[in-house]
């Protein structure tokens, strides 16, 4: 039984020097629509009149995902104030522009338990005070904004908050907030779940974005990743939304990314 | 009835039975991994997850013998000895030096590995893969085929026996009833060996204790004897030929032949022992009487005179011939077992008509979606698409209606047994995907 996948894909990847024109080639590759990078310093927010032209003439913007170097969950406490204040301003611009969601880790590349140092300066406790409280702050945001603040767990290597779909959904019990919602991304997952189905399964309820690509970041196909399963998966717990890709390429975009859409579908 | 959220269903029911390199009949009731509910399930897995179905196989055939038996459980070391009864304690295979180097039991079930790894290759989203997978286990189903060949075939009657009613798959089919009469009742033996399934389920849907008392003789004395087969045929108190057994067979044969065109081997010797092992049937099992095949007691040289769904089970071959289809086809639209009256549902386990039938105890009666599929698969193949299309709308209705249970009462529906059923979730998923498309 094939179903139609919906594959949004990252701004980045597509070749196109506007919005519109990257639109143009994304349908060509086989997404029915685009996810944006939000960069800090106010820059996404500078973007919205860009972004509204871009709708206007009917590019779909479903999401934005964060491109900046620190975090909700940073050691230091003006730069959580800077993450917090940045990811507000995604979140309205994205609800400005017809998106569901805007996208964060905890945090990215400030510490690993898995490299040296390997001691992390913030307890478990204090990491988890930390999250409650700018998630809190963020999920209220997204409430009035009727759209979605969407944590994305990472690899270990990648941070040492939260690595698993269990330990986002923790969060998101503890926030309990209908706007704080969880993304799986494949590449994470392959590295950290135990069991992909019984993980998705688990954080069913929570499941609001998928980001994909495969066990080696590259694009879906160029790996070794279960997709079927996981497709399967999703379906079965009901996942109607996007899956987004975030990944390398192996090659030129207009080469492989058709080629890995077409993958995709087989596999669903 | 909502196919899509059926099939979403069975597929999470399926997920949440995995147990990281094989699949759980039911998560309290069978806490290991057992043969032919391994290979329902690598179907039933097929069609959305062909790694794990590919897995499942795999990681059931790394309990085979030396003498390649496939076991009917491959234990799981991290379950305790009292999960289940009889356990490894019980089977005591790392005493037996031609056992795999994991704790299994000794017995087999009905061998339908190699269509499971044939329909694998039909349902696969990644086929180059799955003929390496192919490749892969080909040898393996040979040996298991061989082993049948060699150590269970009654030369005289050119058919397999089985040594214990578990073998069979239905374990307390009243085909069993007089071969069992004369074996004794040693109640002492279920002080020492504690059953557990009355943990799980009512005692009135399980086999009783004097049953219980005569699988514990059985399987003691043919683990007392190493499980040799040559040995042990001198002097086994149970010892029957089984339609549904030796129908698998012949149809994994014509599987294999299948595989062997994929792999590069020659399908010759693979058609000629289904030809074979379904001529055999046909002059040993079908009974004029009665009009359908029956098991064979080869200890009382009879005949047991007995309508069971196992004998329905021959319709899955290609090669059955015309005459034999139609009684089979008459057998099931007879009030024996019902098909097109609106009042059965599914395949019952047993005769409707007979005194005896019991529409609640395992398989005295009620329908079994795999027995149920099996009858399926066959009319598919024989093109009966009007028997075939209501016994798939029977499947999908009493997975829907009750869930994915162990067994139904084939009047009401109303479902037994385990919950979470795996091999049901199994099968509904082959009918889903296999509604409209060919046989």
């Amino acid at each position: 039984m094939r179903r139609d996948l919906r594959l949004a894909c990252q701004e980045q990847l597509l070749p196109g020097d506007s919005l519109e024109a990257k639109w143009e080639t994304a349908q060509a590759l086989g997404f029915g629509s685009i996810e944006l990078r939000g960069h800090g310093d106010g820059v996404f927010a500078a973007r919205l009149g860009e972004l509204q032209r871009a709708r206007a003439s009917g590019v779909p913007m479903t999401s934005v995902c964060v491109d900046m170097r620190h975090f909700v969950g940073d050691f230091d406490a003006d730069r959580r104030r800077d993450a917090v204040e940045q990811m507000r301003q995604q979140l309205t611009t994205i609800a400005a522009v017809g998106g569901r969601l805007a996208m964060t880790p905890a945090s990215y590349g400030m510490f690993s338990k898995r490299l040296p140092p390997f001691e992390s300066p913030r307890s478990e406790a204090d990491d988890t005070a930390v999250l409650v409280d700018g998630f809190g702050i963020l999920a209220a945001h997204a409430e009035r904004e009727g759209v979605l603040i969407v944590l994305e767990p990472l690899n270990r290597y990648e941070d040492h908050m939260v690595n698993t779909l269990a330990q986002a959904t923790a969060l998101c019990e503890t926030v309990a907030s209908p706007a704080l919602r969880i993304c799986a991304d494949t590449y994470h997952m392959n590295i950290e779940e135990a069991d992909l189905a019984a993980s998705l399964l688990a954080a069913a309820r929570y499941l609001a974005h998928v980001q994909v690509s495969d066990s080696n970041r590259l694009e879906p196909g160029a790996g070794h990743f279960d997709w079927a399963l996981v497709l399967a998966v999703l379906e079965a717990i009901g996942y109607e939304h996007e899956l987004a890709y975030e990944c390398r390429l192996s090659g030129p975009p207009e080469q492989v990314l058709g080629r890995s859409t077409s993958f995709l579908r087989r596999m669903a | 009835m909502d196919i899509t959220a059926l099939r979403a269903a069975a597929i999470r029911t399926l997920a949440a039975n995995w147990r990281g390199s094989s699949t759980v009949p039911s998560p309290s009731l069978y806490p290991h991994q057992w043969s032919w509910d391994s290979a329902f399930i690598a179907i039933g897995l097929s069609h959305w997850a062909q790694r794990r179905a590919e897995c499942e196989l795999l990681s059931l055939f790394g309990g085979q013998w030396d003498d390649g038996r496939m076991p009917h459980i491959v234990f799981d070391p991290s379950v305790q000895e009292s999960g289940y009864f009889p356990g490894p304690a019980f089977w005591r295979s790392d005493r037996v030096p031609a056992a795999a180097p994991l704790a299994t039991s000794g017995i087999i079930q009905p061998p339908i590995h190699a269509r499971a790894a044939l329909d694998l290759l039909r349902n696969a989203r990644e086929p180059r893969r799955a003929r390496d997978f192919l490749a892969r286990t080909y040898p393996r189903l040979v040996r298991q085929h061989a082993y049948l060949a060699t150590h269970r075939v009654v030369p005289e009657l050119g058919l397999a026996a089985i040594v214990h009613p578990w073998e069979s798959g239905l374990d307390n089919s009243p085909s069993w009833d007089a071969p069992l009469s004369n074996v004794p009742v040693d109640r002492t033996l279920l002080q020492r060996y504690k059953r557990r399934d009355l943990q799980h389920a009512g005692t009135a849907e399980r086999p009783t204790d004097d049953d219980y008392a005569r699988y514990v003789r059985l399987g003691k004395a043919y683990r007392d004897d190493g499980y040799d087969d040559h040995r042990y045929a001198g002097h086994a108190e149970f010892f029957v030929v089984d339609p549904l057994f030796n129908a698998l067979w012949a149809w994994s044969e014509e599987a294999l032949a299948g595989i062997a065109d994929v792999v590069g081997a020659d399908p010759g010797p693979h058609l000629r022992q289904a030809a074979a092992i379904t001529r055999a049937m046909t002059e040993v099992l079908y009974d004029d009487q009665l009009a359908t095949f029956t098991a064979y007691d080869v200890l009382a040289g009879a005949r047991v005179m007995r309508r069971t769904v196992a004998g329905l089970a021959p319709l899955v071959l290609a090669g059955l011939p015309p005459r034999f289809v139609d009684a089979l086809a008459e057998q099931l639209t007879s009030a024996h077992f019902g098909l097109l009256d609106d009042g059965i549902a599914g395949v019952p386990s047993y005769d409707l008509r007979a005194s005896d039938f019991d529409a609640r105890r395992y398989w005295r009666g009620p329908t079994w979606l795999n027995t149920t599929w099996l009858v399926w698969r066959g009319l598919r193949t024989h093109g009966l698409g009007d028997l075939a299309a209501p016994l798939a709308e029977a499947i999908l209705d009493l997975a829907w209606g009750a869930g994915f249970r162990e067994y139904f009462d084939p009047r009401t529906g109303r479902g037994h047994g385990s919950t979470t059923f795996s091999w049901s979730a199994a099968l509904v998923l082959d009918v889903v995907d296999g509604l409209g498309g060919p046989a």
